[in-house]
């Protein structure tokens, strides 16, 4: 026979003890890893905030993120103070106190000036790339989405989509080094050495050459195109599968062609859901090092990227600091000491806070998507 | 003093989900080892009152009683230091839509022992049989005991699902329309199992079904809007319904 | 929709005249630029095979030239050699392990002493040097730099005071002491304070005193050292008649490539003239037939010397072995000993079976291709840019890649299961909010930048770690490098656990409810719900997070290019989990550092495109796997 007092339990639940240690255990898992990325992102912050910020007004300092990377020398002038000038100024002073002598003199590579010229490749590298794989990548979700029926065809892109997204960056360096650097064709009078082939046109003395685009922002571009393809074509493919038939349907019955309805009744409203997609995209293209390391970066540049062009294509055809390069090279080339630090810091901490900018972004926006597109 | 022939009394029972509702000043006596059955349309908050009788309402994060109290066996379960499992244990429950676990079958069938602490092999084997036989599944599963529970028909996993919910011998089965995904055919097996268990259970039944409700009840209870219209047995609410609404919806002129 | 313009179908009739409809055009436009996805995945794999490919003819003719000019046969003497040289000088670490072991006190009190002063002259020694050569007769300094100087050199000194290493194992008193002779000594004085001086000699006594009880290991040791002496001199004879006939060969490889090119330009060229003039020149660039049986004759009579020097070499050894002890009162000596005595009988084999092997070498016997993949695959070393021989073995980058792998994975999948767990079945809504943003973050953080924080934040904590006295007992401290296999494993694994957090998130949420709701209503508390239902229910998911997790550390090439050391060497596995702390290189990590220092179309160029394809075809077995459980866990 049952009996009720059963039901009503003498101190702690039965398995209690369990209970808690399992939490606790997962728990603390869980804010162990919480708390190492935190105690890290603010060991980057503490040191790296200063070389941006500064206590008085205006309280950012734009020299770090306007001025050219350059050397830094640093010496003591003979009534005994210490200097810290890059290469341009240091190069000024000296001429200003010629005969003058400098003792402990020091120079450290990269860590003088500004990353401005990191900056402006990076942005460069991005902007390309995103260009090219936003334009290849959402037509290829227009055609997987509103076009594709079940065919071999389509289940080959699904399947190169599948296995590009987890290709390594580092392969996507070396198929962009022998394709776009080596191998894509161009226009010259004159063919390379190495030229895969050189096939004559019939205008003038040029020849259409596959020897490759070189080490050039045109190629960095194209690789980082070729690697967030699947990024861009799967998240665009899902906004425009989220836009709900019935508007397809409608606006077909209504005698508008295919071609129509994607534009006006289906693209407008998926928009919102593929930019917010390539915010993210672009945190990954703007980090990526591995795929541009041979075929668009350079170490040291004097020059901004477009400054003395002869031509608007000589910007495309010419190498770019990154910044993530910029900051491979400052932790794997130059030992750090006190006078790097800044550059060191400086740069990852400007690095970082784009990240944190572009990814807040897209958290913002698609929490205001998903309150906003409701149907 | 309450009659032991009482299983749950249910005393002015008021429950919302936050801020929304759904049960209103519910008050009824479900007598044991007899099959009561819950009609009434949609949304009238039938399943919501069966899912308070195991609180795994609990489950839900906001939703919570108002008012009244439910008390088995003169238990009031809402108490502070009730042993939910316990409680759960002895109050079994079947779904609308079978759901076995990615286990074999007689994994499913010890899954509740197992979860309260028996573990001897030869002990769970009798229990997993008397369960089985009793969900008159036995004689269709014991050849493949050890196989996954997805390979059999969707009433055989319904039944599955009774066996797994009577194995720890509870007092009372909940049943939240267990025929609704299955075919007649099913459905049939699974109503003269209802009144085989029924020498053995209180059995309390959610259906949509008023054919299913005369079949194999014995009381019945009519809810409309979170609220308990009319109680009785099955014969009267049926043929000489005393409210006008009742009346309305077993003759199906509205619902 | 209210603003649609109302299109005149005139022109998709016209275009449907000509069998070509506007419509078509559209769909053949979006249709090619998906099929772009198909053609970009068959350019990698094209362009991965077309330069990968002819790599292993390359290396078939690298190995053919190191049989024929008898750097092969060096190489059979060479490896007796090497591994008698480690031997020594394992031997050698045991050694002083055992006297610095039994006199580690004294040893740090003087190593503490002279870190101190050597601080100190780091930081003030340039300008004290300044001030010293300009006060020299015949230099003329301004009196008013010399007073500048020294305003400096005093700036210095005190911050130098200020920032002086810590001495554990000295007294305060002691350190006092010292800091106060540096203080107060003349400027240019260069001799060291009489404290380190003195700890100096202390040091040296104490050693001197656990020297006596040892020399007969030293004499043991010696006497094994300079057994090693004639094969030495046998090798380094040989080494250079060998490398000639190999450089021999390689110009007349070189010649014979130009004359094949000249030859198919000439048979492509149009003009008599000029085709003329190239098939001479190819004629002009013939090159005679390198002599390789002179040279390799030669080396063929030192055979009867080779197997008389192995052989007094291997009684030697024999010898020796049982002269040395067993054990020696420090843990660390012991354990070299230990180590010794393991390697004593594969020497001992090595050198019984070397004769056999010298008689049976022979410079004919021919390379096949299979021999050059067998090599790449099984190979024990990458060599690259050696005067010697180039090597291409990928096991040493293998293991280093395996190696980080498993440690990333060892501490991601719990960390990042236990996370997925805990939120989406114990977190309240709260923490939710604050644990997802964070992790998402970790994600978005590029490689680089981690690769960053592993040089210049976790690799340093690490090593002061491992220095700390109280965690001695860890296997493998303190550590070497900063950069190991540890550190890098450990960046990976932050790397990799959002992945493995969110997939496996994504899979325990899409338990259907049902299963939680049965269980609960069943009697299970939610702790059994959570294990006893919902993970086995999410099980394949999970797996194919774990996978695609391994999947993204395996490929990941900034951190460990950054972090991992790398060193170009298979891990020592004899010291068992120090074995992590290691310095090792990876199959990324050797592309990103070596393909921008080849020349276009070498051997080694392609061997990096071999390691390229060997990682896409891990990585796509990897992911298709993971695919497979997911689809799975579909159904």
């Amino acid at each position: 026979m049952f009996n009720p007092e059963t039901l009503i339990r003498k101190g702690l639940p039965k398995g209690h003890f369990k209970d808690v240690a399992a939490r606790s255990f997962l728990g603390g898992i869980t804010y162990l890893v919480v708390s190492i990325a935190v105690l890290l992102f603010a060991k980057i912050i503490a040191d790296g905030a200063p070389v941006l910020f500064k206590p008085e007004a205006p309280f950012v300092d734009f020299e770090f993120l306007t001025a050219k990377n350059e050397t830094l020398h640093v010496f003591d002038d003979a009534q005994g103070n210490r200097h810290q000038l890059p290469a341009a100024a240091y190069s000024q002073y000296v001429s200003q106190h010629e005969g003058a002598t400098q003792f402990n003199e020091q120079t450290y590579s990269y860590s003088g000036g500004g990353i401005a010229g990191p900056i402006a490749g990076t942005a460069l590298l991005t902007i390309g790339s995103m260009i090219l794989a936003l334009f290849f990548g959402v037509s290829a979700a227009i055609y997987l989405s509103e076009y594709a029926k079940q065919s071999p065809f389509i289940h080959a892109i699904r399947l190169a989509i599948l296995n590009l997204a987890g290709i390594p960056s580092i392969v996507f360096g070396l198929f962009g080094f022998s394709v776009f650097v080596l191998a894509v064709p161009v226009i010259t009078s004159a063919p390379s050495d190495r030229s895969l082939l050189a096939i004559p046109l019939l205008i003038g003395d040029y020849f259409l050459s596959f020897q490759g685009w070189n080490s050039s922002l045109m190629a960095g571009c194209a690789t980082l195109a070729c690697m967030i393809l699947p990024v861009i074509i799967t998240a665009s493919e899902e906004s425009l599968r989220a836009v709900p038939q019935g508007f397809r349907d409608a606006s077909l019955a209504m005698g508008a062609t295919r071609w129509q309805t994607i534009r006006k009744c289906v693209l407008p409203f998926s928009l919102p859901g593929i930019l917010t997609s390539s915010l993210l995209a672009i945190t990954r293209v703007a980090g990526e090092t591995a795929p541009i390391m041979f075929t668009a970066a350079v170490a040291a540049k004097d020059d901004l990227p477009w400054q003395g062009l002869k031509n608007p294509f000589d910007l495309l055809s010419s190498q770019v600091q990154a910044l993530p390069y910029h900051i491979y090279t400052l932790a794997a080339r130059i030992p750090s000491s006190e006078f790097t630090q800044r550059a060191q810091y400086g740069s990852v901490f400007v690095f970082l806070l784009l990240v944190a900018f572009l990814s807040l972004g897209s958290m913002i926006l698609r929490a205001k998507l998903r309150a906003k597109l409701k149907w | 003093m309450v009659s032991m022939q009482t299983a749950i009394q249910i005393q002015n029972v008021s429950f919302a989900y936050g801020a929304k509702q759904v049960l209103h000043d519910v008050c009824m006596d479900i007598p044991a080892r007899q099959v009561t059955a819950y009609i009434g349309p949609s949304g009238c908050g039938k399943s919501t009152l069966l899912r308070c009788f195991n609180r795994i309402n609990d489950r839900i994060s906001g939703a919570h009683l108002t008012a009244g109290s439910i008390r088995i066996h003169d238990v009031d379960i809402n108490r502070a230091d009730i042993d939910l499992q316990e409680l759960r244990r002895r109050v079994g429950m079947v779904f609308q839509k079978y759901n076995p676990f990615a286990k074999s079958i007689y994994d499913n069938v010890a899954f509740s022992l197992r979860v309260a602490g028996k573990t001897k092999r030869s002990e769970l084997d009798d229990i997993v049989e008397d369960a089985l036989k009793n969900a008159a599944l036995w004689d269709e599963v014991k050849d493949r005991l050890h196989s996954s529970a997805f390979g059999l028909s969707g009433g055989q996993q319904q039944r599955l699902c009774i066996a797994r919910a009577i194995a720890n011998q509870p007092e009372i089965l909940l049943m939240d329309e267990p025929c609704a995904a299955l075919d007649p055919l099913a459905t049939l097996k699974i109503e003269e199992l209802i009144s085989e268990l029924k020498k053995q259970y209180t059995i309390i039944i959610v259906t949509h079904n008023m054919a299913q409700a005369t079949r194999c009840s014995d009381q019945t209870a009519f809810m409309y809007l979170g609220k308990l219209v009319e109680f009785g047995p099955t014969m009267q609410i049926f043929e000489n319904p005393k409210d006008p609404q009742t009346e309305a919806y077993v003759t199906g002129t509205f619902g | 929709m209210p603003h649609e313009d109302p299109q005149p179908p005139e022109p998709a009739k016209r275009f449907q005249k000509q069998g070509f409809s506007y419509e078509n055009a559209i769909k053949f436009f979006f249709a090619s630029n998906a099929g772009l996805t198909i053609v970009i995945l068959a350019l990698i794999i094209t362009f991965l095979l077309k330069e990968g490919l002819g790599f292993f003819p390359g290396y078939q003719r690298e190995l053919e030239v190191y049989r024929i000019a008898g750097l092969e046969f060096v190489d059979i003497s060479r490896k007796n050699l090497t591994a008698h040289e480690q031997i020594t000088s394992i031997l050698n670490r045991s050694y002083y392990a055992e006297i610095n072991g039994n006199c580690a006190h004294q040893m740090h009190r003087s190593q503490e002493a002279s870190a101190l002063v050597n601080a100190y002259s780091d930081l003030t020694g340039p300008t004290r040097d300044l001030i010293v050569n300009n006060s020299q007769p015949d230099s003329s300094p301004s009196p008013e730099m010399l007073t500048n100087l020294k305003k400096n050199f005093e700036k210095q000194k005190s911050k130098a005071l200020s920032t002086l290493p810590p001495t554990p194992h000295l007294t305060p008193e002691e350190r006092q002491a010292l800091i106060e002779s540096i203080r107060s000594r003349a400027f240019d004085a260069t001799e060291d304070p009489p404290l380190v001086a003195s700890l100096a000699t202390e040091f040296a006594e104490a050693r001197e005193k656990q020297v006596k009880p040892l020399e007969r290991l030293r004499t043991t040791i010696d006497t094994f050292e300079s057994a090693g002496s004639e094969l030495s001199s046998l090798v380094s004879e040989m080494t250079g008649s060998v490398t000639a006939t190999k450089e021999k060969i390689q110009h007349a490889d070189i010649l014979e490539k130009d004359r094949k090119t000249l030859l198919a330009a000439a048979s492509g060229a149009k003009d008599p003239v000029e085709r003329e003039k190239l098939i001479a020149a190819a004629h002009a660039s013939l090159a005679e037939k390198p002599d390789i049986e002179g040279p390799i004759n030669i080396l063929m009579e030192r055979r009867p010397a080779c197997i008389a020097v192995h052989q007094s070499l291997k009684d030697a050894a024999a010898s020796i072995s049982t002269q040395l002890p067993n054990s020696l009162t420090q843990p660390e000596a012991t354990n070299l000993l230990k180590v010794a005595h393991n390697l004593w009988p594969l020497f001992l084999a090595d050198l019984e079976k070397t004769p056999q092997t010298i008689n049976d070498w022979n410079h004919k016997t021919p390379v096949p291709l299979s021999t050059a993949i067998s090599s790449f695959l099984t190979g024990k070393d990458w060599v690259t840019g050696g005067e010697w021989q180039d090597f291409y073995g990928i096991l040493p980058l293998a293991a280093g890649s395996l190696m980080i792998s498993i440690v990333a994975l060892t501490l991601a999948i719990p960390s990042g299961i236990g996370a997925a767990i805990y939120v989406n079945q114990f977190a309240s809504k709260r923490e939710q909010s604050l644990i997802k943003p964070v992790i998402e973050f970790i994600q978005a953080i590029p490689s680089v930048v981690l690769g960053f924080i592993g040089i210049l934040i976790f690799g340093t904590i690490l090593r002061d770690l491992s220095l700390m006295d109280s965690l001695r007992w860890i296997p493998g401290f303190p550590i070497e490098e900063r950069l190991n296999i540890f550190t890098a494993g450990c960046l990976l694994a932050l790397m990799s656990i959002p992945t493995i957090f969110s997939l496996a998130e994504d899979a325990i949420n899409n338990v259907p409810s049902a299963y939680a709701e049965a269980a609960e209503a069943l009697g299970a508390s939610r702790v059994q719900t959570t294990f006893r239902v919902i993970i086995p229910a999410a099980f394949s998911g999970i797996l194919a997070a774990v996978l695609l997790g391994f999947g993204r550390v395996i490929g990941e090439t900034m951190v460990v290019l950054l972090v991992a050391g790398n060193r170009i060497k298979i891990p020592d596995f004899t010291s068992g989990l120090g074995t992590f702390f290691q310095p090792c290189h990876t199959l990324t990590g050797i592309i990103a550092q070596e393909l921008g220092e080849v020349p276009l179309g070498s051997v080694h160029y392609r061997a990096l495109f071999v390691v390229g394809i060997l990682l896409f075809a891990v990585v796509l077995i990897i992911n298709a796997t993971a695919h497979r459980f997911v689809n799975r866990m579909r159904q």
